[in-house]
């Protein structure tokens, strides 16, 4: 059922020194450092994983990380291979994977860049996407108190009829 | 026979032709005002037409979230109007924030950033409501000669 997962897995394995599960059907986990991420990121992208379909970014504030995922899909294997490194939450430096995928990770770089204050090393325009003229700290965080920031930014505790909103 | 016309209207008449109206939406905006293009409310019989620029435009109308982007694009397309200029707001969202109170990325109160004329409240409003809106425009306008 999951064989060419299984052989896939098991070619990456021989190649580089990670952590690796068949998730299921069609689904490949990987656990990688993140000084490993071009190279292995050139590795896929030669052996047909041309497709990086989303990056995003998971922000663990207990441990103080945040992981960063790749997905990459392959016409030709039909597997979906997720790719993950963690790195620290209070100096969010990666390694930008423009080079590899070009525009097409360009945009999400972009955009993890705005929502989660991570800097992708070699992308050369990390521009706002969406908040214009932004002063608050990067709003997807998990200590960001949105709430606590709409307050003090839109709302007048003395006038009466904002009142409900400080419930 | 002759259809006999009101002195409101023939008032009315005699100040503006027509209402030429700037759309800008975001969200579900749009959706709110679609009824009126249809067939059953058909605002062209009362010469309300959606122009394509701002400075043909007597009306503007916003409608749904603005965000801190598109609001200095609402900004610069009111700077483009001719006098007399007139803002409607639709929706509850422009009014308060609506849904989204406690959204960092959307503005509260529509008229921290526009001189806004009319609100028209409700989620959305009924097209009734919009077409009592634009017979007040009429008023407004002779108010201001």
């Amino acid at each position: 059922m999951v064989k060419k997962e299984t052989e896939f897995l098991k070619k990456i394995k021989t190649k580089f020194k990670v952590e690796g599960k068949v998730q299921k059907e069609r689904r490949i986990w990987l656990t990688i450092a993140k000084d490993k991420l071009i190279e292995i990121c050139k590795w896929m992208k030669e052996n047909g994983y041309v497709h990086l379909s989303a990056i995003s970014v998971t922000d663990w504030l207990k441990d103080g990380n945040y992981e960063i995922t790749y997905h990459l899909w392959s016409y030709d294997d039909k597997i979906l291979v997720t790719i993950k490194t963690k790195i620290s939450r209070n100096t969010p430096i990666i390694d930008s994977v423009t080079q590899i995928w070009g525009n097409n990770a360009q945009i999400h770089e972009r955009e993890l860049h705005e929502l989660f204050g991570v800097n992708f090393e070699g992308n050369n325009d990390l521009f706002p996407l969406f908040l214009e003229n932004w002063k608050g700290p990067a709003p997807f965080r998990k200590d960001f108190d949105w709430r606590d920031f709409v307050r003090k930014e839109f709302y007048n505790k003395k006038n009466e009829r904002e009142l409900v909103y400080y419930d | 026979m002759m259809v006999k016309r009101s002195e409101k209207a023939k008032t009315m008449r005699k100040v503006i032709k027509a209402i030429w109206i700037f759309n800008w939406f975001n969200s579900c905006g749009f959706a709110e005002l679609v009824p009126l293009v249809g067939s059953r409310w058909d605002m062209e019989r009362f010469g309300m037409i959606i122009v394509g620029t701002p400075r043909h435009a007597d009306v503007l109308f916003i409608a749904g979230y603005q965000t801190h982007k598109s609001i200095e694009r609402a900004k610069r397309v009111y700077e483009q109007m001719a006098e007399p200029r007139v803002v409607i707001a639709l929706g509850s969202c422009t009014m308060t924030g609506g849904m989204y109170w406690d959204s960092y990325n959307t503005i509260k109160k529509l008229d921290d950033y526009l001189p806004v004329t009319m609100y028209i409240p409700g989620c959305p409003p009924r097209p009734e409501a919009v077409f009592e809106a634009c017979e007040k425009i009429f008023q407004h306008v002779k108010e201001l000669e």
